[in-house]
């Protein structure tokens, strides 16, 4: 009942096993960063995290309760980026904790099925409690997930485009199922989010505070690809 | 669209999922073809019904072979005790000694009933079950999301495998059925899980009654998981806290450091009470005795498994690997023979005892179910149609605060850290992993007053009273700098080999400050390390924390020959090489390379 993907899109990720492909050698940037998923129960929230984690689909991905952690690294260019994901649960009940997960993060997924409205609606006040509570930096991308559904679609491509224009996310549809833009949703975040070197020492306060604030993970030495 | 029309939608999607259960796979319910699943069932499924992705193995070892051999002999017992269940033949002495060994499998389903008294709210309640579930047909608007979870639970095991399957349509009826009879809880996902498990041993009925007696009787109170806002979870996320604060400070520390609240790994613990966090067959054994002793046997269990595994923990150096640790890789494999478990499990509830600790603070008010149950109350349109209001509960905006809170703390205790591995800029870094001087459960708090540790207790207390001024910072902070002064010793006399003790006050007064202030400073650099680091391994004292052993029982009789007195172990670790960028939980196992007799 896994699939792997034949035609996953397979960006320049880092493999999977073992050591990061690094430019040979080369002292390149390494950043880590904490994303959060959010997004209406069963959209596919944990089904995007597994594809983009483990290339896997599972078609009875357990429900999440609370939230899981993963992380995943990709390299981009020189640059080796670290997310560190929060998948959130995505029941009503569990709102109350979501700040637990999406606070410090710098970056979000906010994820609707294409297949019903009802989740691009609450996708929408998603956007809206990022806008309000979480770091006013924080770089959102909107995932229309289902993509594979198309012939059950509820919400319009363009609809959701020029919502996501309007409010300065960025924008796909994907599929965890086929794969679609699974890893490229996320590499598009890396590309958005501005890249400090952790090599380097301290930065300048704007970015580097971002840095400081979610990355949870760096601060135990050789953790990393140093 | 407009109201009629949203009505009308939420009408049919309820008639049409209600339907589809109620026709089964054989009366027809439509099914995608991927909701199906295809796989080769025979030689990989257990003993309990779970699908594995391998074979098991053809052949039984002689150790499972000897362990259902007893299985057989404790049959016998128990099928004795059972007929004399109630009268004063069965002490409950015997009855502890017997339940904590394991229920027979075979006879569980027995047992689980009787311990959970499932028959008199079931007599008592004659022709209840089938009116709730007359109830949902008609009015339930957790159909959806139930509907969702029922597709997605235990997927991999033989009765739930399949789509529509009767353990699923059960699933489905029993959680609708319970949404209406307790509709102050409702659906919480979680409580899959738990009638998911009731129902691998109950007809429906019976796992109706016992979903109700885990969340209301006293004994169990789940209700206070489940409802809004999750008062209970915040009461016993304190306990825990206050317990590792108490029994291992170090680890507690440890957490802290990588910014590793409790509500971030043990959800699962407290909610399902372990199922998906630990291996099956341990799972029901940790049932067993939560059936029989109740809600302070999850704590008491929370607590040994961080005991059991302290020294893994302490080895891994950051949130991702942690997380991965408790969550998935001690879901695959808890690495210590059940037998064992238990009986750490045993001796925990005995150290919980002595210090006060194994009952949690009584319940507030606001756990307790406080609307009769099986009352019917039409819903209103917004939950009919399914619209959230997206507003708050009183409870729930107190829970988001102190989330809000917590989560500060956290990354507060996380940069403190920081500050702390700029001034010990040296290859001593991490105490607890390098050079360590183990001891069971590194208690060295033992003089101090507990009631004055755990910061969330005190976060508790004012999310209770919710009033989020600056008074209720400034207790926070206090607590927070009296626990770090309190940290100070235990770093003095727990471990710390070079250096590692001149943490302590000077941070405790950074902290305080910088609390709740918006600004924190940028991370600090991490420091290079040279990549061969060279460990000495010195045992101080006989390990009463078993370790990872395959499974067998000879714990006791391993550990002198691992750890022989006088001998100093050379450990060649390349945790710090600049490798492995990706690791799925994969901890390194602990290997002792060169061993140096100074005898
Ligand atoms: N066809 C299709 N199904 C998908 C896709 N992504 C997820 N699913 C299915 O949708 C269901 C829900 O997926 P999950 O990933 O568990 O959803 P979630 O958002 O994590 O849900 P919660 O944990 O309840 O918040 C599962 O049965 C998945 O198999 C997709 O891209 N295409
Ligand atoms: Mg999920």
């Amino acid at each position: 009942m896994e699939h792997t993907e034949p035609h996953s899109t397979e960006p320049e990720m880092a493999n999977r096993q073992g050591a990061a492909q690094r430019p040979n050698g080369a002292q390149g940037k390494i950043c880590q960063f904490k994303l959060v998923l959010l997004g209406e129960s069963a959209v596919g929230k944990s089904s995007l995290v597994l594809r983009f984690v483990k290339g896997q689909f599972h078609e009875y991905q357990e429900s999440t309760i609370g939230a899981a952690f993963l992380t995943q690294t990709v390299c981009l260019d020189d640059t080796t980026v670290k997310f560190e994901i929060w998948d959130t649960a995505g029941q009503e009940r569990y709102h109350s904790l979501a700040p637990m997960y999406y606070r410090g993060a710098q970056a979000a997924i906010v994820v609707y099925d294409i297949t019903n409205q009802d989740t691009f609606g609450r996708a929408k006040t998603w956007v809206k409690e990022l806008q309000r509570q979480a770091s006013p930096t924080i770089v959102i991308a909107l995932a229309g997930n289902k993509q594979d559904l198309a012939n059950k679609r509820m919400v319009e491509y363009e609809e959701a485009q020029t919502y996501a224009e309007e409010n300065g996310l960025l924008f796909m549809e994907t599929s965890a199922k086929t794969a679609l833009n699974v890893n490229d949703i996320f590499l598009a975040i890396a590309k958005k989010l501005p890249k400090y070197d952790q090599n380097q020492g301290q930065s300048g306060q704007g970015q580097g505070r971002r840095l400081a604030e979610g990355d949870q993970g760096a601060k135990t030495p050789g953790n990393c690809c140093k | 669209m407009n109201e009629e029309e949203l009505l009308q939608r939420a009408v049919e999607e309820r008639e049409k999922l209600f339907k589809r259960y109620e026709q089964g796979r054989d009366g027809g319910a439509e099914i995608d073809p991927w909701e199906d699943p295809g796989f080769e069932v025979y030689h990989t499924t257990d003993r309990y019904g779970f699908i594995h992705d391998q074979r098991l193995p053809t052949k039984i070892d002689i150790h499972e072979a000897k362990k259902l051999q007893i299985e057989v002999e404790r049959q016998k017992k128990w099928i004795k005790m059972l007929k004399n269940w109630g009268s004063p033949g069965v002490s409950p002495e015997k009855l502890h000694s017997r339940v904590y060994k394991g229920i027979p499998d075979s006879l569980r389903s027995i047992v689980w009933c009787k311990l959970l008294n499932v028959e008199e709210s079931k007599n008592s309640n004659a022709g209840i079950y089938t009116n709730m579930y007359q109830l949902a047909r008609q009015y339930s608007t957790d159909a959806r999301q139930i509907d969702s979870d029922v597709n997605r639970q235990f997927r991999e095991h033989l009765h739930y495998r399949e789509r529509y399957s009767i353990k699923q349509q059960q699933l489905f009826n029993v959680l609708t059925s319970y949404a209406m009879y307790n509709s102050e809880v409702g659906y919480c996902q979680g409580m899959s899980g738990l009638a998911g498990v009731l129902l691998m041993y109950m007809n429906e009925e019976d796992a109706f009654w016992a979903l109700h007696i885990l969340l209301t009787d006293p004994k169990y109170a789940m209700h206070g998981y489940y409802k809004e806002g999750f008062p209970k979870l915040t009461r016993f996320l304190a306990h825990h806290d206050k317990i590792l604060t108490k029994f291992l400070p170090k680890l507690k520390k440890h957490f802290d450091k990588n910014g590793l609240d409790a509500m971030l790994y043990s959800l699962k613990w407290f909610f399902i009470c372990f199922v998906e966090r630990v291996p099956f067959n341990l799972c029901l054994r940790v049932w067993d005795i939560y059936l029989l002793d109740g809600e302070r046997i999850i704590t008491a269990m929370a607590y040994t498994i961080l005991k059991l595994h302290k020294r893994n923990l302490l080895r891994l150096n950051d949130m991702d690997a942690i997380v991965n640790f408790i969550q998935v890789k001690l879901h695959k494999d808890f690495l210590i023979e059940d037998d064992i478990v238990i009986q750490n499990l045993e001796k925990s509830i005995e150290e919980l005892k002595r210090a006060k600790l194994y009952t949690p603070s009584p319940p507030q008010k606001d756990e307790i179910p406080s609307r009769p149950f099986g009352v019917f109350k039409k819903p209103t349109l917004d939950k009919i149609v399914g619209i959230r209001t997206d507003k708050f509960s009183e409870k729930e905006r107190q829970t988001n605060q102190l989330v809000v809170l917590t989560s500060d703390i956290a990354r507060d205790n996380a940069e403190k850290d920081e500050t702390y591995e700029c001034q010990t800029n040296d290859s001593v870094g991490h105490t607890g992993s390098k050079f360590s001087f183990e001891q069971s459960n590194d208690d060295t708090s033992s003089l101090l007053d507990c009631e004055h540790l755990g910061s969330r207790r005190s976060l508790a207390d004012t999310s209770v009273t919710s009033t989020a001024d600056l008074s209720v910072f400034s207790t926070i902070t206090r607590s927070q700098a009296h626990e770090n002064s309190l940290d100070t010793h235990s770093n003095l006399s727990d471990n710390s080999v070079g250096g590692a003790s001149s943490i302590g006050s000077g941070i405790c007064t950074t902290s305080s400050h910088r609390v709740f202030s918006a600004h924190t400073t940028p991370r600090a650099s991490s420091y290079k390390q040279s990549p061969d680091v060279l460990r000495i391994y010195v045992p101080y004292s006989p390990l009463d924390t078993p370790v990872a052993s395959p499974h067998n029982g000879d714990l006791q009789q391993s550990i002198p020959c691992l750890f022989n007195d006088n001998k100093v172990r050379i450990k060649i670790d390349n945790d710090e090489l600049p490798t492995p960028l990706i690791e799925h939980g994969q901890i390194k196992s602990f290997n002792v390379d060169t061993e140096l007799d100074l005898k």
